[in-house]
Order: C-alpha cells, then sequence, then structure tokens
C-alpha cells in the first residue's frame, strides 16, 4: 500500500473528541507494531492517533515502528524486533511459512484494492505497452501493487522493467509515485489504487496532474502480520481480537475514518492468491 | 551660449543655478543610494545562494555519490517549498559529467539530459560573481557540489529577482520623484529669495533710466529700511543724482553765460559797426543843414546818406534774423553765409583781420540743414577763430557738401586752442574757464544735429571742421 495525505481538518476535528491516553491506564509490556512510510508517508498525525487507539484497545502502550522499505520491516518482524507488522501482501507471501495473518483492511467493503498504472495527465498512452522506453517510478521492489503488478504484467509481454523502461527508479512511497509523475520526474509509475484514490479526495491538486492509464484486477489488500510461532501469544491474540472489533474502541472509527478504511476483517490466504499467480510469472523469469 | 546666459536676468539665474546644483546632487545621491542598494541586495542574494546551496550539498552529497534519483528529486522538491527558497525557481544538480540526475522541476530540466544544454547556462555564475547589473528578473548561479571534500557533481540554481528588479526600479522611481519635488521646491524659493534680494537693484536700475537718460532720485519710502549695504547704496546713489542735477544746472548756466558773452561781444562790434557810418551820417546831414540851397552838395550827401542807412539796415537786419525766435525749422540758405559774414565783419575789421570766405555748397545743398543751429554754431567759431588770430591775422571759413554731407571748416592762424576749450568743444567738458567763448554751445548744438566736429593743427593754423550729415527737409527760408 501507499502513503496518504490525510485531511487535517477532519483529524483535528477527530483529535479534540479523543482524549490522549492516560498512562495510568497502560499496562504490561509495550506492544510494537512495525510500520512503513510506503504506507504512510510519514504522517505524525496519523501514527499518533493509530497509536492512541491501539493503547486504549490493549491497554497497554504500543510503540510504532518506522522503516523506510517493506524489506527493512519485514526483517525486524522475522527477527521480532516487532511484534506485528502492516505489511503488503507481496513480502507476506514472500514469507508465508513464517507469517500468521492477523487481519485485512476493509475498503469500500471489501478487503481488495488494485494497482494503477499512471502517467502525466496529457500523456496519451493507451496502455502498458505505449509507455516503453520512458522513465518509470516503483514504490518499492517488495510492494505488490507498486512493482509486483507491472513487472508481471511486463514478464507476461516478455520483458523486464529494466529493458522496458529507459530508467526505474524506487520512491519508497506512493505518494512519492504520484509525486515523481505529476511532477514529470519520470514518465509513469506503479502506484496503489488506495492511495491514489484517497489522494485524489484530499489532494486533488496532485492526482489532478496524473491520469490512470490501466487498473489490475482485484488483490489482496495490504494485511496485517505476526510471526507465526507467536501465533498463541496473548499480546499477538489480543491485537488480533483488537484488529477485528477496531470500530467499537474508544477513537476507533475516527482512526479508521482518517484511514478511509470500513474496519479490519480476519481475512484468509486465498485473499492473495492473485498476488502468489503474479509471483509466479516473476519468479519464472528469474 | 554662456554670453546668452550672461544677458538673462540675475533674479532667473541664481535660482537656475541653484535648481541645477540640486538636480546634480540629487542624481549623485541618487546613485549612491542605487549602489548601495544593489550592494546590499547582491551580499543578500549571495548569502541566500551560499546558504541554498550548502544546504544541499550536505543533503544531496550522499545521493549524488549514489546517484539516487529519487532522493535527489525528493531534497529539492522538499526545499524548494520551503518560505526562504521561494526565490529558487529551479534547481538542478548534476553528476561530475554534467548530466542531470535530478531537478526541482524536472520538466525544465529532464533527468539524464545535459546540464550544459539547458538554456542560459553559459550565463551562470559563480556566487561570488553575482551581479544585479543586467536587469534580468532571473539569475543563474553554477556552483560546485561539495561533499567531503569532493567536487561529486555542481547545483544550477535559478533565482527568481524580478522582486529585487523591481524594488530597484520603484527606489529609482521615489529617488526621481522626491529629488523633482525637492528641486522643483528649491529653485521655487531660491527664486522668490533671490527675488526678494534683488528688487532693491530693480528699483535702483529703474531710476538710473535708460542710457543718456537723467538718473532720478530713489523716493525715501523705496528706501530699505537699517544701515545696510542696499541703504547706503542708495544714499550714495541718491546723493549722485543731486550731483548730477547740480552738475547739469551749472553747465545750463554757462550755456547761458557763454550766450550772453558772444551776444555782447557782438552787441560791441556792431555797436562799431553802426557808429563807425553814423559819424559820416552825421555830418552827410550837417552838410545837407549847412547847404540846403547847393543841390550838388545835397545829393551827394543825400547818396552818402542812403548808402549809409542801407548799409545799417542790412546789419540791423542780419542781427534780428540772428536772434529771431522762430527761426527754428528754417532751411540754411546762402543768405545766411552771408549775413554770417556781414555780421563777423566788423569785428575782424576792428582787429584789422583778413577773412577768406569760401562758400561751395548751393542752396540744394544747404537746404536739409537747419539754419539757426548752424548759423549759431558757425558764428561762435569764427568769433572764437578771430579772438585766436589776435591783431592783423588770419580767419578763414569754407563751406562745402561732399559725399552728400555738410562740412563747415573755420580756421585761424592763431597759437591754438588750450586743452580745456579743445575738450569743451569736442567732448562737451571741461571747465568753464580756460579759453574759448561758447565753444560748448558749438558742441551741443552739433551734437543735436547729429554731427561731429573734427580738430587740427598743422602749419601753424588751427582748422575745426564741422560735419553735419544730412537731416530731413527742413521748412522754407
Amino acid at each position: 500500500m501507499g502513503p496518504i495525505t490525510f485531511d487535517r481538518r477532519r483529524f483535528v476535528a477527530a483529535a479534540a473528541a479523543c482524549a490522549l491516553p492516560r498512562p495510568g491506564r497502560a499496562t504490561g509490556t509495550t506492544f510494537r507494531l512495525g510500520l512503513t512510510p510506503v504506507f504512510l508517508d510519514n504522517d505524525a498525525l496519523v501514527i499518533e492517533k493509530l497509536q492512541s487507539t491501539f493503547h486504549l484497545a490493549m491497554g497497554r502502550p504500543i510503540e510504532l515502528v518506522q522503516r523506510r522499505t517493506y524489506q527493512e520491516l519485514t526483517g525486524l518482524l522475522l527477527n521480532g524486533t516487532v511484534d506485528a507488522a502492516w505489511i503488503c501482501g507481496y513480502p507476506y507471501l514472500q514469507h508465508a511459512d513464517q507469517l500468521h495473518l492477523v487481519g485485512v483492511p476493509v475498503w469500500r467493503g471489501r478487503p481488495l484494492y488494485r494497482s494503477y498504472l499512471i502517467a502525466a495527465k496529457g500523456d496519451t498512452a493507451a496502455g502498458l505497452a505505449e509507455l516503453e522506453g520512458g522513465s518509470h517510478a516503483f514504490s518499492d521492489p517488495d510492494s505488490n501493487s507498486g512493482w509486483l503488478v507491472t513487472a508481471s504484467d511486463l514478464v507476461r509481454l516478455g520483458r523486464t522493467p529494466e529493458d522496458f523502461f529507459d530508467r526505474t527508479i524506487f520512491t519508497y512511497g506512493h505518494r512519492n509515485v504520484v509525486r515523481a509523475v505529476a511532477s514529470g520526474l519520470t514518465r509513469s509509475g506503479s502506484v496503489d489504487g488506495y492511495v491514489w484514490e484517497i489522494l485524489a479526495e484530499v489532494e486533488p491538486g496532485l492526482t489532478g496532474a496524473t491520469r490512470v492509464v490501466a487498473k489490475s484486477e482485484w488483490l489482496g489488500f495490504p494485511p496485517f502480520a505476526i510471526r507465526a510461532d507467536r501465533a498463541n501469544e496473548p499480546a499477538t491474540t489480543r491485537f488480533a481480537e483488537v484488529l477485528r472489533a477496531f470500530p467499537e474502541f474508544e477513537h476507533g472509527p475516527a482512526t479508521l475514518r482518517l484511514l478511509h478504511l470500513d474496519g479490519f476483517a480476519e481475512g484468509d490466504d486465498a485473499l492473495f492468491e492473485g498476488i502468489a499467480v503474479r509471483m509466479r510469472d516473476v519468479e519464472r523469469l528469474r | 551660449m554662456i554670453r546668452a546666459l550672461r544677458r538673462v536676468p540675475l533674479a532667473i539665474r541664481v535660482p537656475a543655478v541653484v535648481a541645477v546644483l540640486m538636480v546634480l546632487a540629487g542624481l549623485v545621491a541618487s546613485q549612491q543610494v542605487l549602489a548601495e542598494l544593489k550592494r546590499g541586495q547582491e551580499a543578500r542574494l549571495r548569502e541566500i545562494v551560499r546558504l541554498h546551496v550548502d544546504g544541499l550539498s550536505v543533503a544531496l552529497g550522499p545521493s549524488v555519490l549514489r546517484k539516487d534519483v529519487w532522493e535527489i528529486y525528493d531534497t529539492l522538491d522538499r526545499a524548494s517549498r520551503a518560505a526562504d527558497h521561494q526565490r529558487m525557481v529551479l534547481t538542478v544538480v548534476a553528476d561530475g559529467g554534467g548530466r542531470i540526475l535530478a531537478a526541482s522541476d524536472p520538466r525544465r530540466a529532464p533527468v539524464d539530459g545535459d546540464l550544459g544544454a539547458l538554456a542560459g547556462v553559459s550565463a551562470a555564475r559563480a556566487v561570488d560573481a553575482i551581479a544585479l547589473d543586467t536587469g534580468a528578473e532571473a539569475l543563474r548561479v553554477m556552483t560546485p557540489l561539495l561533499y567531503q571534500g569532493r567536487n561529486v557533481g555542481s547545483i544550477l540554481t535559478v533565482l527568481d529577482v524580478a522582486d529585487l528588479v523591481r524594488d530597484r526600479r520603484r527606489t529609482v522611481r521615489a529617488l526621481l520623484a522626491f529629488n523633482a519635488a525637492v528641486t522643483l521646491t528649491l529653485a521655487l524659493v531660491g527664486y522668490v529669495t533671490i527675488r526678494r534680494m534683488m528688487r532693491p537693484v530693480a528699483i535702483l536700475a529703474r531710476h538710473m533710466g535708460a542710457v543718456g537718460a537723467e538718473p532720478a532720485p530713489i523716493p525715501d519710502a523705496q528706501l530699505p529700511a537699517g544701515d545696510t549695504e542696499m541703504g547706503r547704496l542708495f544714499g550714495t546713489y541718491n546723493r549722485m543724482t543731486g550731483a548730477i542735477r547740480a552738475r547739469a544746472d551749472a553747465e545750463r548756466r554757462l550755456f547761458e553765460r557763454e550766450r550772453l558773452v558772444s551776444l555782447g561781444r557782438l552787441s560791441s562790434s556792431l555797436a562799431h559797426e553802426i557808429n563807425n557810418p553814423l559819424g559820416g551820417l552825421l555830418n552827410a546831414a550837417d552838410t545837407i543843414r549847412a547847404y540846403p540851397d547847393r543841390p550838388d552838395i545835397v545829393r551827394t550827401s543825400v547818396e552818402l546818406l542812403f548808402r549809409g542807412l542801407n548799409h545799417m539796415r542790412d546789419v540791423a537786419k542780419a542781427i534780428l534774423d540772428h536772434n529771431r525766435l522762430d527761426r527754428t525749422g528754417t532751411a540754411l540758405t546762402t543768405e545766411d553765409f552771408e549775413d554770417l559774414r556781414l555780421l563777423i565783419s566788423p569785428e575782424l575789421q576792428r582787429q584789422a583781420q583778413r577773412l577768406d570766405w569760401s562758400v561751395e555748397a548751393t542752396a540744394e545743398d544747404l537746404a536739409p540743414y537747419p539754419a539757426a543751429p548752424v548759423r549759431q554754431a558757425v558764428l561762435n567759431l569764427l568769433l572764437n577763430a578771430s579772438t585766436a588770430a589776435g591783431h592783423g591775422g588770419c580767419v578763414c571759413l569754407s563751406a562745402s557738401a561732399p559725399d552728400g554731407m555738410l562740412k563747415i571748416d573755420v580756421s585761424d592762424d592763431g597759437p591754438g586752442l588750450p586743452d580745456a576749450a579743445l575738450g569743451r568743444l569736442l567732448d562737451g567738458h571741461g571747465a568753464g574757464a580756460g579759453g574759448g567763448v561758447g565753444l560748448g554751445v558749438v558742441h551741443d548744438v552739433i551734437a543735436e544735429l547729429g554731427g561731429w566736429i573734427e580738430h587740427a593743427r598743422s602749419g601753424g593754423r588751427t582748422v575745426i571742421a564741422v560735419c553735419l550729415p544730412p537731416g530731413p527737409p527742413q521748412g522754407g527760408a
């Protein structure tokens, strides 16, 4: 998934309605949740909101740990530095044997999203094939919507991103992909459809400079995962319960509104079958 | 040009000079202000660019080494959104080979493009060479990108200096407007002040009158108050006008006296002229009374009486003609010269002097000249010549009309005119005493007729030449 720019006025209103957690209510050890700027784009206010909601819901202190890439974040999850992480379906599948799914965000009623192929507003390209020879912005080499979808589409054309595009760059943020295309730094970009749609609402000036050239099929929304061997620990179990009942907790609905999400579903691996297919296509090429 | 300026009155010249000096001072001051403004703006720009580049160098160094296009763009983009960097309209970062890595506006400087091929790059300057002398609204600055002491690339910064250029233009306009207003005000104040200061001079000039006119005293009401230079000057001037008037009165009195003197002398000689034949006439009358019955004697005596009385009638007529007041405007004739000869003859005979008389000018030549003043002047000259010639001397008159003008020479073989008399004759100046009767009158009369007098002394003779240009035709005799 990609970065979100939040509506500050709405956030301020929500923050006014939600008192910060009182230190006295915190019990137990700190629960660490990994996030990536690929998704949140360093929005300190959203992070603070998430943190306070989880804190109140779980009844213990929660630390949000941010890293620049999915790779770093996945590493922290696998080595136990973080207790849970909001990662992408692609790295989840890459380490499916070691990870356990605890929740999938529900957006517009379904735990699904799409990858968008975008170009500048005035670009006349009708599809991926017409973007050949231009420069292209990916989000993260471990992002499904920000790399895998376009890479696998090219594989199906018998091409690789490196030989299809003149130059490829990684921006480590879906909002950054939109910025790169909007500014003309690159001709096209691969971006999380959820992020692009949210940006179209809260930052229309930015997305207005871009145009969606192609949309992928519906794929599993980036999930929350824990290490499989810690699935039965009270903290992770509680975390999974909190996720699924998120709207019921204090500040839960306000936080979901900020994230433009409906809630979090339990989900299962079948949701990510589309991503798995694309992974296999790319693996074949390698 | 300068000569023409000198003809401009002081009351205008002085404020004009003040205005010109003010304009010059304004220009110099404005130049200084603008130069200082430019120096300040350039120093500010250099500081801004230096901070910008230094900050970028630190932030971009690792990304440039890695050639991380996104990181470089992201840094430039964020930097360009900072309030302090609104002046930077474009920042382009290139690697050591001049290949563009990223720019704050990728459309203007595409990734992988050639930095040297960008528009206006050749005009880019180093930070220390930043100058606002071209008036361009965009300024390009090229700086090396130093990281850890190594030159890893270059940064081209395009600065928007339109506001600075506008500031300067506004300042120029404000300075011009201010200077123009101040100059105009000072010029006006200068004009009014100098005009007031010059008012006594204008009063003085007005009372001095035109060239040749008699200066008039300045009334007390117009004298400046207090013991100022102007007050003293006016006092001196008034005393001077009094002295001039007194001198003019004296000259008038002298003129009258001279007339009376010449008249007296003339009367004396005419008395002789009448007296001389009078004895003969009385004898003839006595003879007729003694011999009334002798027709031959009576006839002879009556003849003698008739001739003598005729002569006396001629003399009386000449005197009457000479002194007739209504002769003004009567044209000069050859008869006037005959009258003069008649009038001067008794004096010459008394002194046993010889007279050479030559009137070549015709009646036509003489017609343009008025009779009365010419007769007066010539008679005075003849009387003076007779006095100078002494007993048994020689007096000459010749009247001719060369080149359309009238020239009358009166000469004598006397010892010559004393300097004082000559001064009065030629210039109208000189003491009243010192010989020469009526010479001042001669000078004034001839000057009034527009003529001039020449004096020559050669071969023991003094020649006074009166030259008269033709005037308007005079009335008949």
